[in-house]
């Protein structure tokens, strides 16, 4: 830790114990805290780091002026000290400091002698929530939250436990589990839940660790142990009262309850699981019986979460799936489906059971469409019940979660499913046939549910949704034809949702996927969908276009299938007749008014011709004319997105190109991607660009470790310089300057952008690791590099000026230079080897590495911001409603 | 009495308060396609298009129809299904009452021929647009030759449909002519939204905004009790004219409602995207877009959404024709009526800028009007381009030249947008085509869930309307939310029903003059109600009807040459008085005691008591409504007991 912050710390503690009302802001003892956490975390010691806070805390108990929030803050303190076992020791034998007063201020509360006060320790005295009730502070929401999350930090180990047991802090706590403030009831909550899984560990610890352990010791454990069941009795007794729900208005209560218990049987083992499981099984039988339907999802999870770590035999199992039984069969349709979703998704071994939650899931579908899914007879009543349901708007939200849970469905074995896949698949498809405002289909299902949903976006994304999902299943390939004729009535329909566009797109492309044989798509179905596309493309709502020039990009991407013609073919090839389509609409989409469809249309470029980058093949004059308009947006583009896309689309054809030293277009293209895109206003841009630097300065130098772990490394990786591998180095340096990526990164580093000055940083001591060990200072390997404006210069030269006095302009360059471009004295060149050798990019890093706002941020401005508060709250005429103007945070 | 059966084209008229008013004349004009094209240049294509015989030969009607694609079209000059004009004698017709231009292009056939003499009311915008629709319409319909062999119902019957199936096609008429129009509309009386317009004392009419089109009403027709609203083609779509008055329907009794969309399932916005989509991929392709159109109404819409859309898709060098007989004067007048139009267009106006945005485009360059493919057109006619013109039925207009000219190549589009016809019939006489044809019907009026909306909101107390709109459509069957279902059901009504409206007329106003109330005498009955009886003459005329006071007689003239008695004035008597109350039993009895009669015998019946006076074996009937004595052959006591039971009660 900083011995600065060490040092003016007392001070700050005399301050907050004097007044704590003059804190800079209101969150300055939050980030204090944060400090003092983050040194215990580091594994330090609190107490040796800061030795002072013991002092500020035993003042603090006493000073019931201190104000609450500070009052809280040491609360939180003392149990951030104790929760190390030495801390603990101290704050456990620690008595009263009795130091006098300061003149004027109330140190004592009257009530309290003397004498009481010696004989206490400030652990006793700081969690003793009659002495807080005493001094009527306790009514403060602010200190309770202070107490509870004390004692929260301090549960970590045995002797806290003990000291909770002994001081009978169970009863407070457990009245605080209903606290009005519903902070402090949820931090009760989570104490408990502490107390609990603390008990049970250092249980577990005695029982295993027992033989270990000396008599002495064991002595002490019985008692723990003792005072643990006592703990865990009075625990199992709460809760099993407070689980019955009497009277509606204790709803949110009972609930709190429930997620409580919840999360204690998932994460507690036995026996303490079987203790807590057999106080509450009554209680929650009875509620299971009121079918509260507020209750049904926290119900479910309690009582799953019992029944997922027992073994099959024992009784509480078998209550449990009782229970479960008669959550999956009650009245009401939709708590139903809400219990019969907690089974599916808690992927409950009982085959009986899952399967009855997924033909209650499915049954909606069912009526809907009419495509029999189930075996009438097995949910006859729910039939009747359901159907009563949708005839109302409700149906919509029980049809969304009989869709949304198809995917739960589908992860089931085949042979548990009420129906085979393809039957569900079928259902869907008919479900979003019935959604479709165009479609005139009508079901043999309930007629009345169609004028709901017709046209409704909610419930076709979700069939849409559950049949990206159903795409997976095994034998639904058959159906493909049927998926694509609905895909493209939505593509088609005018009143499709843009976002229910998007959502069939994503369809197309997953069906599209997984079915390697496209030869069922017939020449008419094509068409329908080319013109849907094509439609599509001129939308006048952008997020249409968007979606549709992404797709066009997606399906470029598309893994190869078989076509009609049983050839080996593209999807794209196969859907919309492949490039010739796709292209000359994606370049219209280059122009579009909105920057979003600009940039979804260059990447989905990019996508489109990576296969021609890498099979090599020549560039042909519709792709040299996108080179130039990419080359324009990222010129002239007013707006980021479309620039950001055009650095991407280089970056793309970089590494897609098989030999890009072959390709003149894209080496023509780079040096001037770079200049433009370093200088860009868009931080984002301008860190792309350096990631295209990166990949060119990759391809230079390639990484000589071997690709996998077992290769054979060639001996000259580990040889000194020779000469050839020198002039290699040369020439390819050479090169980097040449496409300008190093005047790139020389720019980025005087970037004022962090992330981009970082970015550059990074690669330039990469650059400056392989080049500058092998390269000499002679004259022969010197490589000039000229840089792009006045600004950059001056400030490299700075950065050169503050790391050496001298300059590493080339005086010599004309005798140096052969080739020669740098063949005057151009102030405005550089030798590279010089600058990375001068330029101090470690310290550079390390400074980039740390956030811009590392000083104002640390601990000691923090603390020097307290003492200043103080002090210009003591000045003479300061109000303390003027707000302190504090460069701060 | 409902004489239209086309719930968007309606024709109703309504007897209420001894005043027949018709309610719209719209005309049917889907019978034109069952006729051939009129080309406007002569078309070697139908000019070779084979003539009709019966299978068996024996019927050869080659001359008047001809066959297309398996189809049999009329060749003559097309002919309109015209409102009933048996059910009810026209010329008794007190006014007409027109809710918007579409609605009034039957007009001169109703107000024409039939021995019409009432008035016509409409909206100024309304009369405007609605005389240049009908010279449009006029004009396009070029006089040739006409065909009524086909007609004769034995050889009808041997047509394939749906000519055979066609209905009245001996009542099916020819297009009026210009003399007629202008008769017609010099019937017109210019009403303003919300002006209150007696007719003959017994109703007023009134107009309400409709929200559909530029002076598009609905009416309110109301006396001092009863109140009809008719609502026909109303929107409530954010669109150009002024936004629909609802509250103004609220309280009505019974509720006409007509010309709801045609188009339930298709949502205005949607398609007008999609009529923009397929605009612009055509254009992009290289092909030309043809839109057949009205020369007003939507168009204004398309026009200002193509505005905005013609930057966005780059089809800025594009040039858009607008070709119609009133081009020129529709585009000027949507920028005149400044008082019609919504509220965001109007403020335009005052700022000053023209509220419609087709003005811009005209200023630009971009949109450019034609009366006609003649003249200057054909000399500034650049490809590929949009063309917008008449008529949406294919049948005739210039519209039919440019199917002829592009229908030949894929690259070409047809976007319909009007939803008054059928596109497949339309488009049935151009068969083989290869143009690409794409269908955007764009109806902003009331769908079925903004009307149920709607009357939950005004409440009527009976809703009258079309059978159409009580049952699904027939292709979508199974959409129960595509009708009307209310709580009273509606009243269904098709083409000639004649249907009693529920009113229970029980009251009528009545004035009293001044002096007249002044003179009468009110006693008080029970608290809060007086009652006075009242002397006076009634006169009624204009159906108001006022008491007046009884006129004294006039000072007999000094003559002696009296020959008739029935010249006198007649006497006027002073009416006897009135009596009211109840006869308290008790007291009744008391009194008769007083009087020696001592013998009673008091029987309760079910509506009062009879009292026995055995001594003078008298009955006396005392019961709610009547009181009375039975006492034969004993007048003075008679006499005695009436004055007795007068003695309790009230006399006014």
């Amino acid at each position: 830790m900083d011995s600065q912050c060490v040092s003016i710390l007392p001070r700050v503690c005399g301050v907050l114990l004097v007044s704590g009302s003059s804190l800079p802001d209101d969150t300055s003892l939050e980030k204090l805290l944060d400090w003092f956490t983050t040194i215990a975390q580091t594994g330090a010691s609190l107490l040796e780091a800061c030795p002072c806070l013991v002092d500020f805390v035993s003042k603090v108990a006493f000073n019931y002026a201190s104000g609450s929030s500070i009052l809280s803050f040491t609360l939180k303190l003392t149990g951030l000290i104790g929760a190390s076992e030495d801390g603990f020791k101290v704050l456990k034998v620690r008595l009263k400091n009795l130091n006098s007063p300061r003149p004027g201020i109330p140190f004592f509360h009257p009530s309290i002698t003397h004498s009481n006060v010696q004989e206490c320790s400030v652990l006793k005295l700081v969690f003793n929530p009659h002495h807080w009730q005493e001094a009527g502070l306790w009514e403060d929401p602010c200190l309770r939250i202070g107490w509870i999350q004390g004692l929260k930090m301090i549960l970590q180990h045995s002797e806290a436990l003990c000291f909770f047991a002994q001081a009978d802090l169970i009863e407070p706590l457990l009245q605080l589990q209903t606290d009005s403030s519903l902070f402090v009831a949820s931090a009760a909550n989570q104490t408990l839940a502490q107390v609990l899984l603390l008990c049970q560990s250092l249980t577990s610890v005695g029982h295993n660790g027992s033989k270990n352990k000396d008599l002495e010791h064991n002595s002490v454990s019985v008692e723990t142990t003792q005072n643990y069941s006592g703990i865990i009795t009075k625990v199992s007794e709460y809760l099993n009262k407070s689980v019955v729900l009497k009277e509606i208005s204790q709803l949110s209560g009972s609930q709190q309850i429930l997620r409580l218990l919840a999360m204690l049987l998932v994460r507690v083992g036995p026996p303490l699981r079987d203790t807590l499981l057999l106080a509450v099984m009554n209680s929650l039988e009875e509620l299971v019986i009121t079918s509260c339907s507020q209750l049904t999802v926290p119900l479910m999870d309690v009582i799953l979460a019992a029944n997922s770590g027992l073994r099959d035999d024992s009784v509480s199992k078998q209550r449990l799936i009782q229970l479960l039984w008669f959550m999956l069969n009650m009245k009401k349709p939709a708590n139903v489906m809400q219990a019969a979703a907690a089974v599916l998704h808690s992927h409950q071994s009982d085959p009986a059971l899952s399967a009855h939650s997924a033909r209650v899931l499915l049954l909606p579908l069912d009526i809907v469409t009419g495509v029999s899914l189930l075996d009438e007879n097995s949910t006859e009543e729910l039939r009747i019940l359901i159907t009563e349901q949708l005839k109302r708007k409700s149906c919509i939200s029980i049809i969304c979660v009989c869709l949304s849970n198809i995917p739960q469905i589908t992860l089931m074995a085949s042979d548990r499913l009420p129906c085979p896949q393809r039957q569900i698949v079928t259902a869907v498809l008919m479900l979003l046939r019935l959604c479709c405002v165009d479609s005139s289909s009508s079901s043999a299902g309930c007629v009345e549910v169609v004028r709901f949903i017709t046209g409704n976006s909610k419930v076709q994304k979700c069939a849409l949704e559950a049949l990206l999902v159903l795409s997976k299943s095994a034998g639904v390939k058959m159906v493909l034809v049927d998926v694509f004729k609905v895909l493209t009535a939505y593509l088609n329909s005018p009143s499709s949702d843009p976002s229910v566009l998007q959502k069939s797109y994503q369809a197309v492309i997953k069906w599209v996927g997984v079915c390697p044989d496209l030869s069922c798509i017939t020449d008419q179905l094509r068409e329908g969908f080319i013109q849907a596309v094509r439609k599509r493309a001129c939308d006048m709502r952008w997020e249409a276009r968007d979606s549709t020039v992404e797709f066009l990009g997606h399906l470029g991407q598309a893994p190869s299938c078989r076509s009609f013609t049983e050839q080996e073919t593209e999807p794209s090839d196969v859907l919309l007749g492949g490039r010739s389509f796709t292209v000359p609409l994606l370049k219209k989409a280059l122009q579009d008014p909105e920057s979003y469809v600009r940039a979804s249309s260059i990447s989905a470029l990019a996508q489109t011709l990576t296969p021609s980058w890498q099979e090599g093949t020549a560039l042909t004059q519709e792709q040299e004319d996108i080179v130039t308009q990419v080359q324009e947006i990222l010129f002239q583009d007013s707006e980021g997105f479309a620039r950001r896309a055009a650095v991407k689309f280089f970056i793309a054809w970089l590494s897609a190109c098989s030999s890009p030293s072959s390709c003149w277009l894209l080496m023509q293209s780079v040096p001037t991607v770079l200049s433009q895109g370093v200088a860009d206003l868009d931080w984002e841009v301008k860190l792309h660009t350096l990631e295209l630097a990166e990949l060119l300065l990759d391809q230079a130098f390639p990484d000589p470790s071997p690709s996998h772990p077992y290769a054979v490394i060639s001996d000259q990786a580990h040889r000194p310089p020779i000469a050839g591998q020198q002039s290699d180095l040369l020439s390819s340096l050479k090169d980097l300057v040449n496409w300008g990526v190093v005047s790139a990164l020389l720019c980025g580093v005087v970037d004022c952008d962090r992330p981009v000055a970082l970015k550059a940083c990074q690669l330039l001591l990469k650059l400056q690791g392989v080049v500058c060990p092998v390269m000499g200072n002679a004259a022969d390997t010197r490589v000039f590099c000229q840089l792009a404006g006045a600004s950059v210069m001056q400030q490299v030269r700075k950065i050169q000026a503050m790391g050496k006095d001298t300059y590493v302009v080339s005086e010599a360059s004309s005798e140096a230079d052969k080739e020669g471009i740098y063949a005057s004295a151009d102030p405005e060149c550089v030798d590279v080897c010089e600058v990375l050798r001068l330029l101090d990019l470690d310290e550079k890093l390390s400074i980039l590495t740390q956030s811009s706002d590392h000083i104002y941020n640390s601990p000691l401005s923090l603390l020097q911001d307290i003492l200043t508060a103080a002090a210009a709250s003591s000045q003479p005429g300061w109000d303390p409603r003027q707000e302190l103007i504090m460069d701060c945070y | 009495y409902c004489l239209s059966g086309h719930p968007t084209l309606p024709c109703n008229v309504l007897k209420f308060k001894s005043t027949t008013i018709m309610l719209d004349c719209g005309l049917d004009t889907t019978s034109v396609l069952n006729f051939l094209p009129l080309p406007l240049v002569h078309s070697p294509r139908l000019s070779k298009l084979p003539g009709w015989i019966s299978k068996d030969g024996s019927i050869n009607l080659e001359k008047e129809l001809k066959e297309c694609a398996g189809r049999v079209f009329v060749d003559s000059q097309p002919e309109f299904c015209l409102p009933e004009r048996e059910l009810l004698d026209l010329s008794t017709i007190d006014v007409i009452l027109i809710s918007n231009y579409h609605c009034m292009m039957a007009l001169p056939y109703i107000t024409e021929h039939t021995g019409f003499t009432g008035t016509v009311y409409a909206t100024e915008p309304t009369l405007q647009i609605g005389r240049r629709e009908l010279v449009n319409f006029m004009e396009r319909v070029p006089k040739a030759q006409s065909a009524t062999c086909w007609k004769n119902k034995e050889i009808q019957r041997m047509l394939p449909g749906p000519l055979k199936d066609a209905v009245d096609v001996w009542t099916w008429k020819r297009c009026y002519s210009m003399q007629e129009v202008n008769s017609a509309l010099s019937k017109v009386q210019l009403v303003g939204y919300s002006q209150k317009v007696e007719l003959f004392g017994a109703v007023q009419v009134s107009p309400l905004s409709s929200g559909y089109s530029l002076g598009s009403s609905n009416w309110i027709i109301q006396s001092h009790h009863e109140k009809v609203s008719y609502v026909s083609g109303s929107s409530l779509l954010t669109t150009h004219p002024q936004p629909m008055d609802q509250s103004s329907l609220k309280n009505s009794d019974v509720l006409i409602l007509t010309g709801l969309t045609q188009m339930p399932t298709a949502n205005p916005d949607g398609m007008l995207g999609e009529f923009c989509s397929n605009l612009a991929m055509t254009i992009r392709a290289g092909g030309n877009v043809l839109v057949p159109c009205y020369s007003s109404g939507v168009i204004y819409d398309l026009l200002e959404c193509l505005y905005q859309f013609i930057e966005s898709a780059n089809l800025g060098t594009t040039p858009f024709y607008f070709i119609s007989p009133v081009a020129n004067s529709s585009l000027e007048f949507s920028q005149i009526f400044a008082e019609w139009l919504c509220h965001n267009k109007q403020t335009k106006v005052y700022l000053p800028e023209p509220p419609f945005p087709h003005a811009e485009l005209i200023q630009t360059n971009k949109l450019k009007h034609y009366p006609s493919i003649h003249g200057d057109f054909s000399s500034e006619f650049r490809q590929p381009c949009v063309v917008f013109t008449g008529h949406p039925s294919l049948r005739f207009g210039d519209v039919v030249h440019f199917m002829e000219l592009w229908g030949k190549s894929s690259l070409n589009t047809v976007i319909f947008t009007e939803p008054d016809f059928s596109y497949l019939d339309a488009l049935a006489p151009y068969q083989p085509l290869a143009m690409k044809c794409v269908y955007c019907p764009i109806d902003t009026r009331l769908n079925f869930h903004q009307v149920s909306k709607l009357l939950k909101e005004v409440q009527p107390l009976h809703v009258v309307c079309p059978e159409q709109y009580t049952q699904p459509p027939l292709t979508q069957s199974h959409r129960s939310d595509l009708m009307l279902e209310l709580q009273p059901p509606p009243m269904p009504y098709k083409r000639c029903s004649v249907l009693n409206l529920p009113f229970r007329r029980r009251y009528e106003r009545v004035y009293i003059l001044p002096e007249l109330a002044n003179s009468l005498v009110p006693s008080e009955v029970k608290p809060g109600v007086s009652v006075a009886t009242v002397s006076a003459v009634l006169q009624s005329k204009d159906n108001k009807h006022t008491l007046q006071s009884v006129p004294k007689a006039p000072p007999v003239a000094p003559s002696k040459k009296r020959k008739r008695v029935m010249e006198e004035p007649p006497v006027t008597m002073a009416p006897k008085p009135l009596l009211s109350g109840v006869v308290p039993l008790e007291a009744f009895l008391a009194t008769l005691q007083k009087h020696g009669i001592t013998e009673v015998k008091v029987e309760e019946t079910a509506d009062g008591h009879i009292l026995h006076l055995q001594a003078e074996d008298t009955l006396i009937q005392l019961e709610e409504d009547g009181t009375h004595i039975v006492c034969d052959n004993n007048e003075p006591l008679r006499a005695t007991l009436r004055d007795l039971v007068l003695r309790f009660l009230q006399k006014l």
